[in-house]
């Protein structure tokens, strides 16, 4: 597949968008080479969609610039439709057309040649395994199939650079993994991928760069295994007895930012890079300083506590889970 | 024009078509969208036979209900006076169908993919408007066909047909309106509201289910030159085989006027991005 000589594809520069008083994204700036995957991780409303669609001409860009294939989005956004393939949050396809159809449909506003897009169509078809339900209209589809749908809709045209917003929403896991499966073979072929997602893991196992947004803003940026580097520590969940003893608990742990409480549901989680050798004190510390125990666990690090590592704040404090 | 080869292995990108392959390319993509909307008008009888049955419900109400009263006092046929009415409304409800069915479009998401794609943004609506004018033709002709069951006699085949060409022409004129209020407001729920708002005071003040002689004498005026009334009077005229005065004339100035103002108008508002 293609790109306009060497050099990034998809170019993003202090991308900015205001909805009325909310600003949505402040300043967003990338390059995706041919062939590389970009993951864009941020929980909801961070603003990935908003990124997303003003760079596929959907959203006015109020400030910054943006270039696919080395064409700017704003003053050539036909040209750009050419060589974009989108696959939204909303699975955007004819509800009372089948796949087969829609595939059509979409070869056909592409302008592929007839006998090219028949043979595109069947290949895709085959290809991604759609054929169980190419003939039925779409109305009747599961999630799975209708993303899968979708995401094949978005590669009709072949094109270079292809935006999947947050493709694995909502899909159970086999359907997960045959869509990492896609992505991996559409950069094996060349093809600049952006994929936006709310899971960490999916952003590691597909992504060769990371961009972790928050707030419309890039807190932390490198590939997985440098961001791992600071997010991967495990996280020590801690119940206690008594309100008072999660004061005394961050009386004892000292001014360390990282640590968080939780008063109403007697809860203290603290990183601990060290895992179970520095647990194990941190325990005997808080017991021997007089905190009542009730409970805890060593656990993995969630999205949240990625955030809090690289923002020092909690993104999801409305739906912090109480135990 | 100017193409650029990305790569051997893809097809030339389009940077800076002329107006000619502009034009091609429009009238491919609205051809396009008419075979998409044509297979959903198939897959959806519901809106055909929901049209028929409301041409139907008017003919049986006012020739049954009224028709006596109408009929007998202006000493004529009723049911000859009434379908060409009916046919014209009906055509008009086909307008109100597009309004409300382009509304459920740009909700569904795949309109967002129609706007990220290479093609004539305005093809979605032009390509829906001619898929419901086609529809439009199945349901008068239903509507027709009816009629004669129950009596109603064409004086030609040549009058029936342009007269039924003239109600789908007006119909085609207003399905730009209803494309314009769906273009702007975009919530189904309000786009059905609103399109009650012109169509049921336009068709009680007009000549389609009764003569203008009989409406109060400062409404005669209006009634005699709107829309409805003056496609009523034309089809009527065409298919008694008698003689239509400037009837036929006006239907295609309002024809015309509808075209000119609400085409460019739903264009833009479609268009329009935040
Ligand atoms: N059309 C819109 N009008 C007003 N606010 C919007 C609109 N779209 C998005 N937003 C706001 O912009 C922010 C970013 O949203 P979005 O890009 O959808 O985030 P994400 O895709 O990361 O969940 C959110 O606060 C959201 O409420
Ligand atoms: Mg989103």
């Amino acid at each position: 597949m293609a790109t306009r000589g060497s050099g990034p594809v998809i170019t993003a520069q202090n991308l900015r968008k205001t909805f009325g008083s909310v600003q949505a994204v402040k300043d967003v700036s990338f390059d995706v080479e041919p062939g590389q995957v970009l993951g864009l991780l941020g929980p909801n409303g961070a603003g990935k969609t908003t990124t997303i669609n003003m760079i596929t001409t959907l959203l006015q860009i109020d400030g910054g610039e943006a270039t696919v294939g080395g064409f700017d989005v704003r003053t050539q956004p036909e040209v750009v439709r050419q060589l974009i393939g989108l696959a939204g949050q909303s699975a955007a396809v004819d509800e009372k057309l089948t796949a087969r159809e829609n595939l059509e449909l979409f070869g056909r506003l592409y302008k592929i040649p007839r006998n090219e897009r028949r043979r595109r169509i069947e290949k895709l078809i085959e290809r991604f395994d759609l054929g169980a339900f190419a003939d039925r209209p779409a109305s009747s589809y599961s999630g799975g199939e209708r993303r899968r749908l979708d995401v094949v809709a978005a590669l009709v045209a072949e094109p270079p650079a292809v935006f999947l917003d947050e493709p694995t929403t909502g899909l159970d896991p086999r359907s997960r993994s045959e869509l990492w499966n896609t992505v991996r073979s559409l950069a094996s072929n060349g093809v600049a991928i952006v994929l936006s997602t709310q899971y960490l893991e999916e952003a590691d196992r597909l992504a060769d760069e990371i961009l972790v947004i928050d707030r419309g803003e890039i807190v932390a940026q490198g590939t997985p295994d440098a961001l791992k580097h600071d997010l991967e520590r495990d996280v020590l969940e801690v119940h206690v007895v008594d309100r008072t003893d999660v004061d005394t608990a961050r009386e004892l742990l000292g001014l360390d930012a990282n640590v968080t409480t939780d008063v109403e549901a007697r809860r203290i989680d603290i990183p601990v890079p060290g895992g179970a050798d520095r647990s194990l004190d941190l325990l005997r510390q808080l017991q021997d300083g007089g905190v009542s125990i009730s409970n805890f666990q060593l656990r993995q690090p969630t999205l949240d506590d990625v955030f809090l590592a690289l923002t020092g704040s909690s993104v999801t404090e409305t739906e912090e889970v109480t135990t | 024009m100017t193409t650029k080869d990305l790569d051997a292995s893809t097809r030339a990108i389009v940077i800076d078509p002329g107006v000619t392959l502009k034009l091609r390319r429009a009238g491919q993509d609205t051809g396009t969208v008419l075979w998409r909307d044509m297979i959903r008008t198939t897959r959806q009888p519901e809106m055909l036979a929901f049209a028929v049955v409301m041409g139907v419900f008017f003919l049986v109400l006012f020739n049954y209900v009224f028709g006596g009263a109408i009929g007998a006092g202006a000493g004529f046929d009723y049911l000859q006076y009434l379908l060409p009415g009916v046919l014209v409304i009906t055509a008009l409800q086909g307008a109100q169908q597009t309004s409300m069915g382009l509304a459920a479009d740009f909700n569904e998401g795949v309109n967002d993919r129609f706007r990220s794609l290479p093609m004539n943004q305005s093809a979605v609506i032009t390509g829906r408007t001619i898929a419901d004018a086609l529809r439009n033709i199945a349901g008068l002709v239903l509507v027709a066909l009816i009629g004669m069951l129950m009596g109603f006699r064409f004086s030609s085949f040549g009058g029936a047909v342009v007269a039924i060409a003239l109600a789908i022409g007006m119909g085609y004129g207003f399905s730009w309106l209803g494309a314009a209020i769906a273009a702007k407001v975009r919530q189904p729920d309000m786009v059905g509201m609103l399109s009650m708002f012109w169509l049921f005071p336009l068709m009680l003040a007009s000549t389609a289910f009764a003569p203008v002689e009989s409406m109060p004498g400062w409404l005669q005026p209006l009634v005699r030159y709107q829309p409805i009334s003056v496609a009523s009077d034309a089809v009527r005229g065409l298919v008694n085989g008698i003689p239509v005065g400037d009837r036929i004339t006006l239907t295609l100035v309002w024809i015309a006027v509808l075209l000119v103002v609400f085409v460019p108008m739903s264009v833009r508002l479609y268009r329009k991005v935040s």
